[in-house]
């Protein structure tokens, strides 16, 4: 039997699936495959003057910017040996915070929720849940309002570059978001009781979670330590030596570590961090423990709790949008303009994109041009784990109908989030 | 009345400027309701049928590099009453369109060294199409989206003014001006409507929304030429698809 989705909707990007399968549930081929073209960004990144990457690495993906352009700056930084001030890392990580929850957000509510409900269309679904879509557009709104108060625009921002931003924030401005924020917290946690009703699948598969670490708090922006499974490495020895790049099927790098297949994103996040979330979040994510009467190994075991995670998460950042905020405020905000000095170099830099673990690397010439450069997107790393999910899902679903076999299928794609444009870039 | 039959399609793209539109929120579903959706990928599930459909105003988003897109556009072509170019990449090779100035072969064997890669010349969509209005920028102003998409569904091909960038900035005529400053801003034959955005976060106008008609271009470069070396404008006019624009502008 041939089981084919030439092209599944409601994800960011085009993507498709394909697989043969035996009666028994035997599968001779599965695939997950991408439909995008080949952009080639880091090919297009050689030769280009420092300033440009920002400009051009925001391009990878319309919905996640953000961590493109601060890994990309705070790698040249680090080439440059060039030290930032402390407005300059609030304000950058305040940006990816938000980036997180309005990336979440549209996730959460716009492309998997329609999945538990059989809703076709996302103006049905506005329809049956008048609150909390409203709830939904209210949080991302204010997302969206901090990247656009900071960054300039919501969609490629403009304002950080390499050694801090082009221009700073009017403080009236972030006075009234979080003003906003309480309303917002009010809302995520509609949210999470949304997405605590919804009857997650029955599905069971161990794997692998990576994502930053430091052991104090919830960590997501530029961390010197990946955590995978129980093993701790310094994020170079995690990039360079631990995972590999399987270039064999353009347009997209599949990465594996030591030849297993992981998982990053919020659920592993999670995982490796979980004791570490702010008081409310914590309670949200145990309750939920509680009520489903789970313990913290079957949680992760079910990858549908992705999505979970995701509300988890919105609730956690906007906590942490909120303290950033405060401090930020305190600050006298000032016009900085570092002396940059080339010298040939390079630079690597780790922090967590809304899907997982986001890596660039760059080489500099003596002239601020691009020499050498690599970018390791999670969707790419996710690939391998999403075959190995959809390979464990088929053979309990080979009895039903088609068109159910077909809506399990892309429910459990979904739930990854996969970003195609990145996958590919 | 019938409501317009409307479609957002995506080509090879960062997927930006439907952001720029979903990011509008509500007002974007209000746009929605009033016209009879054919397809939009990211909002729904149902797939674009093989068979001839027809629809009133196509909105396609991106860049054919793959043989399926180019397949795609033509059928898109075929079923639409209009067609939309959406954004810098559909309009004018956006960011990808480099490739084109620094060697295509080079730049695609950066990664995939010796694979079979679909790695054609990048060309707007209107080297495969006929398209009949251009929404400029990267990405789009979503504002601006619902007022051309409003005529648009009424069947008819909206004006875009022909002002400068410079027209909107708030450092128009000021010290801060960056040509004033002597940096190389694009402002002057950029075409206006972005509320001259990058300028007022005090970066560069780099021209993603595309040249002005009727610009004395020729003068603009000179005068550029005057305090920078003409290779970083070149390289300026690379970042959003318009040095081959300009090329074909100064072609007596």
């Amino acid at each position: 039997m041939k089981i084919a989705i030439p092209h599944i909707h409601k994800i960011e990007g085009e993507a498709g699936f394909w697989a043969k399968v035996t009666k028994t549930g035997k599968i001779e081929e599965l695939k997950f495959q991408t439909l995008l073209g080949l952009r080639q960004i880091e090919g297009i990144l050689i030769g280009r003057r420092y300033f440009e990457v920002p400009i051009v690495v925001s391009r990878i993906c319309g919905i996640c910017p953000v961590p493109h352009i601060l890994c990309a700056i705070t790698s040249l930084e680090n080439a440059l040996k060039l030290k930032v001030s402390e407005q300059t890392t609030l304000l950058r990580k305040l940006l990816l915070a938000a980036n997180i929850v309005h990336s979440h957000t549209l996730h959460l509510f716009f492309l998997s929720l329609s999945d538990f409900f059989n809703i076709e269309n996302d103006l049905d679904l506005l329809k049956k849940f008048k609150k909390e879509s409203k709830a939904a557009l209210d949080v991302r709104n204010l997302a969206l309002e901090i990247t656009k108060v900071i960054g300039g625009r919501p969609v490629h921002p403009i304002t950080p570059i390499v050694g801090g931003f082009t221009k700073l924030p009017e403080k009236e401005k972030l006075k009234e978001i979080l003003e906003k924020i309480p309303q917002a917290i009010e809302n995520a946690n509609l949210l999470i009781e949304t997405f605590k009703k919804i009857e997650y699948p029955e599905f069971e598969r161990e794997t692998l979670f990576a994502s930053v670490f430091n052991g104090k708090d919830y960590p997501y922006y530029l961390e010197k330590i990946v955590k995978i499974g129980d093993e701790k490495f310094t994020f170079s020895d995690f990039y360079s030596v631990q995972i590999e790049e399987d270039l064999k099927s353009p347009p997209v790098k599949r990465v594996k570590f030591r030849g297993k297949a992981y998982m990053v994103g919020a659920i592993a996040r999670l995982k490796n961090n979980g004791k570490f979330l702010t008081k409310n979040s914590k309670e949200k994510f145990e309750e939920f423990l509680k009520e489903r009467k789970l313990n913290e190994k079957e949680y992760f075991k079910n990858i549908f709790h992705n999505l979970f995670s995701q509300a988890i998460e919105v609730l956690q950042f906007l906590e942490v949008c909120q303290g950033l905020l405060k401090e930020v405020l305190r600050l006298p905000l000032k016009e900085e303009r570092p002396k940059i000095e080339f010298h040939p170099s390079s630079g690597l830099s780790a922090l967590e994109a809304p899907r997982g673990t986001l890596f660039h690397y760059y080489e500099i010439d003596r002239e601020g041009r691009i020499s050498n450069c690599n970018v390791i997107t999670p969707t790419a790393q996710f690939l391998h784990n999403i075959e190995k999910d959809l390979k464990t899902l088929l053979p309990q679903i080979v009895k039903l109908k088609k068109k159910d076999q077909i809506r399990k299928i892309r429910s459990l794609v979904r739930i990854y989030d996969p970003c195609i444009s990145c996958a590919t870039h | 009345m019938k409501k317009p039959k409307v479609a957002f399609f995506s080509l090879t793209s960062c997927e930006g400027c439907q952001f720029a539109l979903l990011d509008l929120g509500e007002r974007f579903f209000n746009f929605l309701r009033e016209v009879e959706l054919v397809d939009f990928s990211l909002i729904e599930e149902i797939p674009f049928p093989k068979e001839k459909v027809e629809i009133d105003v196509s909105f396609v988003e991106g860049l054919p590099i793959k043989n399926e897109e180019i397949e795609l556009l033509k059928k898109i072509r075929e079923e639409s009453k209009i067609l939309v170019a959406m954004g810098n990449c559909a309009s004018l090779g956006g960011i990808p369109e480099m490739k084109n100035y620094q060697g295509k072969e080079r730049t695609i064997r950066y990664v995939y060294k010796k694979l079979n890669v679909e790695n054609p010349e990048i060309k707007e969509i209107d080297n495969f199409v006929k398209v009949d209005f251009y929404i400029p920028g990267c990405p789009i102003h979503g504002e601006e989206f619902l007022k051309y998409a409003k005529e648009l569904t009424e069947g008819k091909i909206p004006e875009i003014s022909q002002k400068p960038v410079c027209s909107e900035c708030l450092n128009q005529g000021k010290e801060t001006c960056f040509l004033r400053k002597k940096e190389p801003c694009l402002g002057p034959i950029t075409l206006a409507g972005c509320e001259a955005i990058c300028p007022k976060n005090n970066q560069l106008c780099y021209g993603c929304r595309g040249i002005l008609k009727n610009v004395n271009l020729k003068g603009f470069l000179e005068t550029l030429k005057k305090f920078k070396n003409p290779e970083e404008i070149e390289d300026n006019l690379e970042i959003f698809g318009i040095k081959d624009e300009i090329e074909k502008f100064l072609k007596p």
